[in-house]
């Protein structure tokens, strides 16, 4: 890691509610964890008073409207601030708005990298660790992200909740692919590996870099002498610009996984807004899973199913993954067919990750579709309907993390 | 971490006073032997000790100009890594804001004990607004024709 | 002697009047202090830990922001040996224990609905608004009940005995 990689990332925290709700020594745990530290913009109180009518957003509470103020340091250069991190309680709306609208206002006024966050009492370091991890990489990294080429023969490993994907990159070009089950962390990522490299028709030691991602990139990352271990957000963002090839302006990327999503605004292929999601089951693959298995079809037919239903013929009561499926199973029940079961199960997904998650990020075009739901036909076509936009879903879609793994640590060859 | 004995408290003493400097205020703490300790703000003092020490020394201090000078209580001790500024990361601490403004008004509280003291009969005004001052009327007479 | 509960909750000229007149001022100072010299405790920087907003659940319920339940698991106890209150509206810029709106709400709502005397000023803008203050708050404090505890009379004649032999 070079000195500049290892440096201290200044993190400008504009919160509300954070101290008081015995949280904030785990977020100073995950900042400490990738070697950042969060500073408190100095501000003029007089810049208090007058924030609501400069910004345009008349709050009632005080600590609001000094994030406010403390946003308008950071950007103004008052304090200097490598990154912004932006969190306020979980359930407060006041917050909220305040939360999404700095946010904005920082993204759209500075090249300052920002995060945002809603806290519980029960939000621990484990929690914020990717997102900080995000944070810090955008600040360290800017020259790996701007990376559009992958040169050299390198090998990225994405070791999910679900599966494990391992891919095999020479000259730009995907030579060699690894799709399995995530069971042991170590042995799956052995096992993708090994078909990657089979298929690729290389050895291990002619590998020149290799980057991992995903739940168990440190394990797999320091088993395998990884050159590169980095968090899904800036990989699978890099990594679907790439693929879709619209590596430059705007973008938003949506990544529905095994268990949890992501939706990341991508500017230049250098991830901006992102949100998380991963409370529930029921927006995520393994409702596929479940509703694939209810059907009796495999989880590949599933897609081209939903494709030929109407989801408006089925009544879903619920999002979570055990009642939305009874209601499913009882349309079944009173008539429905297997298409439009299949039809409502992918309306259900892409609709809760529309109520939960895109009201934070910006939804710019165009709109990349990846990860192993992305496989689903029915997918794309739903999240199509209910955004009225085209969405795009590149070729190896489900590999997005490898890539993006693989893309990114070609850095590293020439270095 | 700042070490701390159960019955350690400390005081803010904010001083609004043409009479007395907050360097008069600490002189006379110092004077008064007792193991106190005590830091110069920009406001006034911060008193931290035993509870009736610093209780006895804030009370002498307020005598010093009673209606001027104005106590609080602080939760931290002074200097405390946890809030202070220069180990915080710039900013100054939330409570800070609050006390700056209430500053800005301790001339106008003071002079209102003052009143209060003399035992003036201050009259009811009721709800409508006050007269403006002879002398503030006169002012704005002035800038008036200066225009 | 009467315990007063002052808001804003911070405030430097409430808590000195309060005490001025011979009262007893509840603040968050005195919590934050229990808080932070408590060494049991280590949840920098003034030691809320995720029990707090727990302990918060008894003046708010669970779907209330965390912030607001651990601000109260502060102000809660005040609230509870509360005998008077002086409130002030509108005050300025309120940051940090005072910082949140919705606790502010809950707080005030809780003061007034105890029964206990309340008095509701407004934050002074002018000297004339200042004087008016300070009367209506001196009049409140001079009218609830004085009577001083045992000790804290015995404090009084040292502390006079002590003054005598210094002239």
């Amino acid at each position: 890691m070079s000195a500049e990689e290892s440096s201290l990332v200044k993190i400008a925290l504009v919160s509300c509610g954070s101290e008081y709700a015995g949280v904030q020594p785990e977020f100073e745990e995950a900042a400490a964890k990738v070697n950042a530290k969060f500073i408190y913009p100095e501000i003029d109180v007089a810049f208090v008073d007058t924030i609501g009518r400069d910004f345009g957003l008349e709050v009632a509470s005080g600590d609001l409207r000094l994030m406010m103020a403390r946003a308008k340091a950071v950007v103004e250069g008052i304090t200097n601030a490598d990154g912004v991190f932006i969190t306020t309680c979980f359930r407060c709306a006041e917050g909220a708005i305040v939360r999404n609208e700095v946010r904005r206002y920082i993204h759209e006024h500075s090249n300052i990298p920002v995060i945002s966050y809603s806290f519980t009492e029960s939000t621990s370091a484990g929690t914020l660790l990717t997102r900080l991890e995000a944070l810090t990489t955008i600040v360290r990294r800017r020259h790996l992200l701007t990376r559009e080429i992958q040169t050299g023969l390198t090998a990225g490993i994405d070791s999910g909740s679900t599966t494990t994907k391992a891919v095999i990159m020479r000259d730009n070009k995907i030579i060699g692919k690894g799709w399995v089950p995530t069971t042991k962390v170590l042995e799956s990522a052995e096992e993708a590996y090994s078909i990657a490299l089979k298929e690729a028709g290389v050895s291990r030691e002619e590998i020149q870099a290799l980057g991992t991602t995903g739940y168990g990139r440190f394990l797999i990352g320091n088993s395998f002498k990884a050159q590169l271990i980095q968090e899904e957000i800036t990989v699978n963002s890099k990594g679907a610009v790439y693929l879709a090839d619209k590596q430059k302006g705007n973008a938003t990327v949506i990544d529905i996984g095994g268990m949890d999503n992501k939706a990341i605004s991508v500017q230049d292929g250098i991830p901006g807004m992102f949100t998380m999601g991963g409370i529930c089951a029921g927006a995520s693959g393994r409702f596929f899973e479940m509703i694939a298995k209810r059907l009796g079809v495999d989880i590949t037919e599933l897609g081209d199913l939903a494709v030929k239903g109407m989801h408006e013929n089925v009544s879903m009561n619920s999002y979570c993954i055990v009642f939305g499926t009874q209601s499913l199973v009882n349309s079944l029940a009173k008539g429905a067919t297997p298409e439009d079961v299949a039809a409502a199960a992918c309306y259900s997904v892409v609709e809760q990750i529309y109520e939960q998650q895109l009201q934070e990020v910006d939804v710019k075009e165009p709109l990349i579709l990846v990860g192993g739901s992305s496989l689903i036909a029915g997918v794309p076509k739903a999240l199509g309907e209910l955004l009225k936009i085209d969405v795009l879903v590149p070729e190896n879609s489900h590999l997005i993390g490898a890539v993006g793994a693989a893309l990114l640590v070609s850095g590293f060859v020439e270095e | 971490m700042t070490e701390t004995k159960k019955e350690e408290i400390t005081k803010y003493i904010v001083i609004s006073s043409d009479k007395v400097l907050p360097s008069d205020a600490a002189m006379k703490i110092y004077e008064s032997e007792f193991p106190v300790t005590v830091k110069e703000t920009c406001f006034g003092l911060i008193v931290s000790g035993a509870k009736d020490d610093v209780q006895t020394v804030v009370e002498k201090i307020r005598q010093l100009d009673k209606n001027h000078i104005f106590v609080k209580d602080r939760g931290f001790p002074p200097g405390d890594e946890r809030r202070c500024r220069a180990s915080r990361g710039g900013g100054p601490r939330p409570g800070f804001h609050f006390l700056r403004e209430e500053v800005g008004i301790l001339p106008a509280i003071g002079a209102a004990l003052d009143e209060l003291e003399a035992k003036e009969s201050i009259k009811e005004k009721g709800r409508t607004k006050c007269r403006l001052k002879a002398s503030d009327l006169k002012k704005v007479i002035e800038e008036e024709l200066a225009r | 002697m009467v315990k007063v509960f002052i808001y804003p909750i911070n405030s430097l000229i409430l808590a000195d009047l309060v005490e001025r007149f011979g009262h007893k001022p509840l603040t968050m100072m005195s919590q934050i202090r229990e808080k932070v010299t408590s060494l049991s405790l280590d949840s920098p920087p003034i030691n809320i830990t995720p029990e707090d907003p727990k302990l918060g659940l008894k003046y708010a319920a669970i779907e209330v922001p965390a912030g607001v339940r651990g601000r109260m698991a502060l102000i809660g106890p005040l609230i509870e040996q509360t005998e008077a209150a002086i409130i002030v509206e509108n005050p300025p810029t309120d940051f940090g224990c005072v910082g949140c709106n919705r606790t502010n709400e809950l707080t005030k709502y809780l003061i007034r609905s105890k029964g206990v005397p309340v008095l509701e000023v407004k934050y002074p803008d002018s000297d004339e608004e200042a004087r008016d203050f300070v009367n209506k708050i001196a009049a409140f404090l001079e009218s609830l009940p004085k009577e001083k505890t045992e000790t804290e009379e015995k404090a009084k004649e040292e502390e006079s005995a002590e003054k005598e032999d210094k002239e």
